[in-house]
């Protein structure tokens, strides 16, 4: 089985699995250039893995939480590929992947800053099963939540991609029409709407 | 040649299939105009999360029909700038994909060449000819010697023209989008109204904050001395010097470039009274005006796949690196 995995959520990561082993893997944290960057990347590693996207067989693609736009150019890369060639995507959670981090630890808080005190952030058992779901709360909210003997993890530096992918890999797939953007928080005009209303 | 365009600047998502820069094989346009109604004007971050839900739903109603499949289609043209930035990257991202995925030629067209090339799905256009581009986002006057060739002879130093619309609308309590609205109001009211012909000078180029501020200045003295504003009449006021200036620059620039041909594109092309106006001068210098239907007029993929096939003749290709701008000129890319 081959699968193309994409987060560009908060970084560019482009990853190609075989047989559940990486055999290509482009992260980086420069991400001004993400959107004119992010094909030539696709391309380089079907490339170097002398592969074709062809014959990947399932997407598993970041659908947040993070940079709105950073998540709208992975989940409509995924959608576009999954759409024309058919081959399933399944939706991982940012969160989830930094909870992929090897710690020594019992728990592993993953953070993603949302600005003006506010984070994304979800607590997670070593394993991967969630302790505090995924929120958009702000930071000292989430910090009376914290559990004894945790790690916080705010980078992708060591994540490990094959550990989500095979937590997910039988998930049931997702319609390319209807994958969306996960962004656990409204918009800002939305916000402002709703209090006016009620 | 079958071009597949996409089109996202603004608050529609847009695909059509075009043969040969002229033939409209199918078009689907998905405005979120509702959604963007309550805020009372387009919501960037908004408009962006409606493109990301929708991008592969009109891909798959545009194939069906246009009674297509991706292997018959030839290129991908898709609009790169100007426009919102979030909104215009959703589209870019998906031109890009499909590109490779097809290993297809990726043509970008600036939005602006798109508004003008509506025209030749109507006709074919002309030349030299002058384009009047008017819409929410633009007010230029554009020169054509040949097919994709451009030059700006002038454009609005602040805001565009259907901007000042919507300002106004807001103003006069009438609802967005303000071009509609203040249109039909006009038609039952008279020109009583004293308002100032904006940027009246001997250039091309237009302004329209002066007289956005005039209305509202005038609305609210009126209201400060507890008069009641005529809205028809202040529509009509303000429509008869924005329809006046646009009309006796556009024919200026005909006259003093020497060229027969004149082409309406953009959004407030749908206008009436400029239509009006313009059809009417036209006439009597003996011009030929060609305006598309207001399908064509407001944003739209065909015109994208219009203006896509004579760019990809010119050898304007992009790699996979195209990234999407904001601004940008239509010079840019020549």
């Amino acid at each position: 089985m081959r699968y193309l995995f994409i987060d560009t959520s908060n970084n560019l990561i482009i990853s190609i699995l075989e047989n559940n082993k990486e055999i290509y893997c482009f992260n980086s944290h420069e991400t001004n250039q993400t959107s004119s960057q992010v094909m030539s990347i696709l391309d380089e590693a079907f490339t170097k893995t002398n592969l074709n996207i062809r014959d990947i067989d399932k997407i598993f693609v970041v659908n947040g939480p993070g940079s709105f736009t950073g998540i709208r150019v992975g989940v409509t890369i995924a959608k576009t590929i999954g759409f024309c060639l058919n081959i399933p995507i399944i939706p991982l959670s940012e969160l989830e992947l930094l909870a992929t981090t090897n710690t020594d630890t019992d728990y592993n808080v993953c953070l993603i800053d949302a600005r003006r005190g506010y984070v994304y952030g979800a607590i997670y058992y070593k394993n991967l099963n969630p302790y505090f779901n995924e929120q958009h709360i702000l930071l000292s909210d989430l910090e009376k939540e914290y559990p004894n003997n945790y790690t916080i993890i705010n980078t992708t530096d060591k994540i490990d991609i094959v550990k989500i992918i095979k937590k997910h890999e039988n998930d049931e797939p997702i319609n390319p029409h209807t994958l969306k953007p996960n962004y656990l928080k409204k918009t800002e005009a939305e916000e402002n709407l709703d209090a006016k209303r009620s | 040649m079958k071009i597949l365009a996409i089109e996202s600047s603004c608050d529609e998502t847009s695909m059509s299939i075009i043969e040969d820069g002229h033939i409209d094989l199918g078009t689907v346009i998905l405005s979120q105009i509702d959604i963007h109604k309550s805020y009372g004007g387009v919501v960037p971050e908004i408009a962006s999360r409606s493109h990301a839900e929708s991008i592969t739903i009109v891909l798959e109603e545009v194939l069906t029909k246009a009674n297509i499949t991706m292997d018959e289609i030839d290129a991908v043209a898709v609009t790169y700038g100007p426009g919102l930035i979030g909104s215009l990257l959703v589209g870019l991202i998906a031109a890009k994909t499909i590109a490779y995925i097809y290993n297809k030629p990726l043509i970008p067209v600036h939005h602006i060449a798109g508004h003008i090339y509506a025209n030749n799905l109507v006709k074919k256009m002309e030349f030299p000819l002058i384009a009047l581009v008017i819409s929410g986002g633009h007010t230029e006057l554009i020169y054509m010697k040949e097919n994709y060739s451009f030059k700006k002879i002038g454009g609005t130093l602040d805001d565009a023209v259907g901007e000042c619309y919507d300002k106004v609308a807001r103003v006069l309590g009438l609802p967005y989008p303000g071009g509609p609205s203040i249109d039909k109001l006009a038609k039952e009211g008279n020109d009583t109204y004293k308002l100032p012909l904006p940027l009246n000078d001997d250039s091309y180029d237009f302004s329209f904050s002066g007289i956005k501020s005039a209305v509202i200045n005038l609305v609210n003295n009126e209201k400060q001395k507890g008069n009641e504003i005529r809205k028809e009449d202040l529509a009509c006021s303000f429509q008869n010097k924005v329809v006046e200036i646009l009309t006796k620059k556009t024919i200026k620039a005909l006259k003093e470039y020497h060229v027969k041909n004149l082409i309406v594109a953009g959004g407030v092309a749908a206008n009436s009274a400029i239509r009006k106006s313009l059809e009417e001068e036209c006439v009597k210098n003996n011009f030929n005006l060609t305006i598309p239907p207001i399908l064509y007029c407001t944003d739209n993929a065909a015109m994208i796949g219009a203006a896509g096939y004579y760019a990809y003749q010119k050898g304007i290709i992009a790699d996979l690196n195209l990234n999407a701008k904001a601004n940008c000129n239509l010079e840019d890319l020549l």
